[in-house]
């Protein structure tokens, strides 16, 4: 529409210019059209850069709704979706702020973002409603910009502006990961998985993980991975044990890493670690890069031993210091002919020995010479319990033969070797049975068997049963005859008699009689001494007894039980007879009883009022000898007595040395019980 | 018919006031400036509100009406999207309103309007009662346009329900509210004794 001024009318006044004649209306059209133009450039200027975003599908892109994102923040908006001119990818094209155009370059990535519920959480929900939007990520640092990029399928784990370090991961195909999966140090999740892939030779599994910082200071040379997902069973010699890790790195799978020995050196550029299956392994893995050297060390056995096989670990102290190299057979010419033995080839790491970094192999050298000259020695040892597997152990044996550490020896210096028998457990296991077995039962239980056999005849002896009661009837007898009215009568009678005496007193010094019955005293009292030993002994075969009973319990030998309860059962009655008890009792009052008679004998001025009564004693000197009689009677009978004590001595000792050796034995087998107590796992180790 | 034109006379529009052609400015009566002293001046209003009319009309028709939201999604609609929408959805009547209140109406305005500035000057196109009936005409539906604005308005204000459904209005519905006002004030400039001026007076 053209500006048609209307053309000027005549008008008085023609003075006025055309310009004057404009209406200040005017100014509002002028005006709108600055604002509509003012608003135009704006939306023109505002609107953006058009970038091209190619994806494989374009599930959920709207042209015109779908926005684009960095940081939750929307950026732009999609204008386009279109396919490629061969149809094979879809491109998309959006529009966004020119702001952030400047860090578009060639690491800028996009990805679609879809709800996702998976084991990490539940993401991108609000696109369930607002649909799909794409997401965006670069770094911080503007380069070489671009306008056309290719989208990703799979969201990005680790943002191109995060800090920390990407490593490469070899993956053993039987681990399972996931894209997302958290790398934990320690079960503290310091890093994210990237989408696993196979390498180019399809054989193994290749998973970038991205270690946040600060945490990827812990990535060293001595950092060793390990599949943390699922759960492991196994079975030590610390019993059965469960090891679950968190339940996401259940599912998705997760992997752990640790320093698995210190002062790792820091890796450089690009790394790649392996993932190890377990813990266990990948410590034991230690020693695979942790060489700071290799020290070859060749060692000799005397026999072909199984399971013996490069790579076989040498130990010291349970750490790992080296590995076997090579084993070979040898042929040796000995005096008698020539005999086959095994040359086993090892290499040991210094830095594993714990030398310093730089040391050289003959300082590793003179270690093991001194060391072999305090002992030292290679021997076989099985890694564990029920492993079969075999490993050469560097030990002190105490017991070893001198030798020395051939370090001129060609081609490796030669390390001493013992031989151990192999102690895997089947071995280890025969050897606790064969000495168990080879423990004298048998022999031990027969001779106690016996033993208690004979207690047991000597307890049922009839004649022994006999004993007491004639103990009790000598001594009734003796008090019958101390208290008879005869023998009270004796003093009345004797000081009559030794009147009488007084008359016979020549007679009676030649016959000699106070002389006899002194010497008979005598022996009276040194007839007490045995039995007085006796029943000192008595207490102690009881003791023994118990003892024998106390450990023959704890032996829990079910016939040596019966049999010595039977005895000491019988044993026991025998003892705690009342005839029996009162032994000691009854002998020491009748010998009381009878000292105190020989005493009044002796004290009854029998030899003052001898010289008195010598006269009138003659009729008494009659009555004289039946006394005499009488009391060699008694004293024949204590001698029986103290005669079948006597003969029981004998067996006594004999009963008392078999109990002393059940007693022995006994308390060899509580030192055994003990030893096994104290160290279970020499039952086991054989050690 | 007799004009007071032809007759070599003008009325004060304020006072009533009889004056000679030519007139002085001002009535001399009360001082009221006198119509056609400069007849140019109020064709130069009409071309002005007219021509602004037009200019805001522009992003009326290119910016979005109505911005809808809805769980999310923003949907931007301009006039002419909303009436295409309205006839996939089937509702042909609503469609044919806002058709013509937005579009038809407006246009028509714009072409009756610059029509009538232009015969005022070249006289011969068109009676002159057809014309004077033309200019009520416009002057009479000019505010009806408004009704898509206050249709825009009502929703704006009545669909405020947060993440379920938000209605907010565009730039175009200010430019379009623009755009009829300053068409409205460009009918209202145009002063209808030019139409029957200089006694143009050819009979029926």
């Amino acid at each position: 529409m053209t500006d048609q001024t209307p053309p000027l009318p005549e008008i008085d006044q023609p003075n006025r210019s055309a310009l004057r004649n404009l209406s200040v209306v005017w100014l509002v059209p002028v005006l709108a059209l600055a604002v509509a133009l003012g608003i135009a450039w704006q939306a023109y200027s505002d609107r953006g850069t058009l970038i091209e975003i190619r994806f494989e599908n374009g599930a959920g892109v709207t042209a015109g709704e779908t926005t684009v994102r960095y940081r939750d923040v929307v950026i732009g908006t999609v204008e386009d979706v279109r396919f490629s001119p061969d149809l094979q990818t879809v491109i998309v094209e959006a529009r966004v702020e020119n702001e952030v155009l400047p860090f578009l370059d060639e690491d800028a990535t996009f990805w679609v973002v879809r709800p996702e519920i998976s084991t990490q959480g539940v993401s991108g929900l609000s696109t369930v409603v607002s649909g799909v939007f794409i997401e965006g990520a670069w770094d911080s640092r503007p380069e070489i910009a671009t306008r056309s990029f290719d989208g990703r399928e799979s969201p990005l784990f680790v943002l191109p502006g995060d800090e920390g370090r990407r490593i490469t991961l070899n993956v053993s195909p039987g681990i399972q990961l996931q894209g997302g999966a958290p790398v934990t140090f320690r079960g503290i999740q310091v890093g994210r998985l990237e989408q696993p892939d196979l390498t180019e030779d399809g054989l193994s599994i290749t998973v970038d993980a991205f270690i946040d910082a600060p945490h990827d200071q812990r990535i060293t040379q001595a950092t060793r991975f390990w599949d943390s997902s699922g759960f492991s069973v196994s079975f030590g010699a610390d019993g059965l044990t469960l090891d679950v890790e968190s339940l996401a790195s259940l599912v998705t799978g997760g992997i752990e890493f640790d320093e698995v020995y210190s002062n790792g050196q820091p890796v450089e550029g690009d790394a790649v670690f392996e993932v190890y299956e377990s813990e266990e392994a990948a410590r034991a893995s230690a020693f695979d890069v942790a060489s700071i050297g290799e020290v070859p060390v060749a060692v000799e056995f005397s026999n072909y031993i199984r399971g013996l096989v490069p790579g076989t670990q040498v130990v010291m102290a349970n750490d790992q210091i080296g590995e076997v190299t090579a084993v070979t057979v040898q042929s040796v010419e000995i005096a008698d002919g020539s005999k086959q033995r095994l040359v086993v080839d090892l290499v040991l790491d210094p830095g594993r020995m714990g030398f310093p970094v730089g040391t050289g192999a003959e300082e590793v050298y003179e270690y093991l010479a001194e060391q072999v000259a305090d002992g030292l020695r290679a021997r076989l040892a099985t890694a564990g319990l029920i492993s079969s597997e075999t490993r050469i152990e560097f030990a002190i044996d105490y017991d070893a033969r001198p030798a020395r550490f051939e370090v001129a020896a060609d081609p490796y210096p030669v390390m001493p070797s013992v031989m151990v028998e192999q102690t895997n457990v089947n071995t280890t296991a025969e050897g606790v049975l064969e000495r168990v077995a080879a423990l004298p039962f048998e022999e031990l239980l027969s001779q106690a068997i016996d033993t208690l056999a004979s207690i047991e005849g000597l307890a049922g002896d009839p004649a022994l049963r006999d004993v007491p009661e004639e103990v009790v009837a000598l001594l009734t007898e003796a008090r019958e005859l101390v208290g008879g009215d005869e023998t009270q009568a004796i003093p009345g009678e004797a000081r009559a008699a030794v009147a009488e005496l007084r008359g016979i007193l020549a007679e009676l010094r030649e016959a000699g009689t106070i002389a006899a019955l002194t010497s008979v005293i005598a022996q009276a009292d040194e007839a007490m001494g045995p039995i007085t030993e006796a029943s000192a002994v008595l207490p102690e075969v009881m003791a023994n007894l118990r003892a024998l009973s106390e450990t023959a319990a704890e032996l829990e030998i079910e016939a040596l039980i019966t049999t010595a309860n039977t005895v000491l059962a019988s044993a026991d009655a025998f003892i705690s007879s009342e005839g029996m008890a009162e032994v000691p009792a009854n002998l020491s009052a009748s010998l009381v009883e009878l000292e105190a008679l020989v005493a009044e004998l002796r004290a009854a001025d029998v030899v003052g009022s001898l010289n008195t009564t010598l006269a009138s004693t003659s009729a008494a000197a009659e009555e004289l000898p039946a006394l005499v009689e009488r009391t060699d009677a008694v004293l024949t009978r204590i001698n029986t007595l103290v005669g079948a004590y006597g003969a029981r001595s004998a067996f006594m000792g004999e009963t008392m040395d078999v109990l002393r050796e059940i007693t022995t034995a006994a308390r060899s087998i509580a030192q055994l019980a003990r030893a096994i107590e104290r160290n279970p796992s020499s039952l086991i180790t054989g050690r | 018919m007799m004009t007071a034109r032809s007759a070599g006379l003008v009325g004060c529009p304020n006072c009533g006031r009889v004056h000679d052609v030519p007139a002085p400015g001002r009535c001399q009566r009360c001082g009221w400036r006198l119509p056609g002293h400069a007849p140019d001046r109020s064709l130069q209003r009409v071309w002005a509100w007219l021509f602004a009319g037009l200019v805001v009309y522009i992003p009326a028709n290119i910016y979005p009406m109505l911005r809808t939201n809805t769980f999310g999604r923003t949907t931007e609609s301009t006039i002419l999207e909303g009436v295409v929408d309205l006839l996939h959805h089937g509702s042909y009547g609503v469609a044919l309103v806002v058709f013509v209140a937005s579009i038809v109406i407006p246009i028509g305005k714009f072409f009756a309007i610059a029509y009538l500035a232009i015969s005022v000057e070249r006289r011969e196109m068109m009676q002159v009662h057809a014309r004077h009936r033309l200019f009520e005409v416009v002057e009479f539906i000019g505010r009806w346009s408004m009704i898509d604005v206050f249709v825009v308005a009502i929703l704006a204000a009545l669909v405020q329900l947060d993440f379920a459904a938000t209605i907010n209005p565009g730039i175009a519905a200010i430019s379009f509210a623009l755009s009829v006002a300053f068409t409205m004030l460009s009918a209202q400039s145009f002063d209808p004794k030019t139409i029957w001026l200089d006694g143009d007076m050819r009979p029926r």
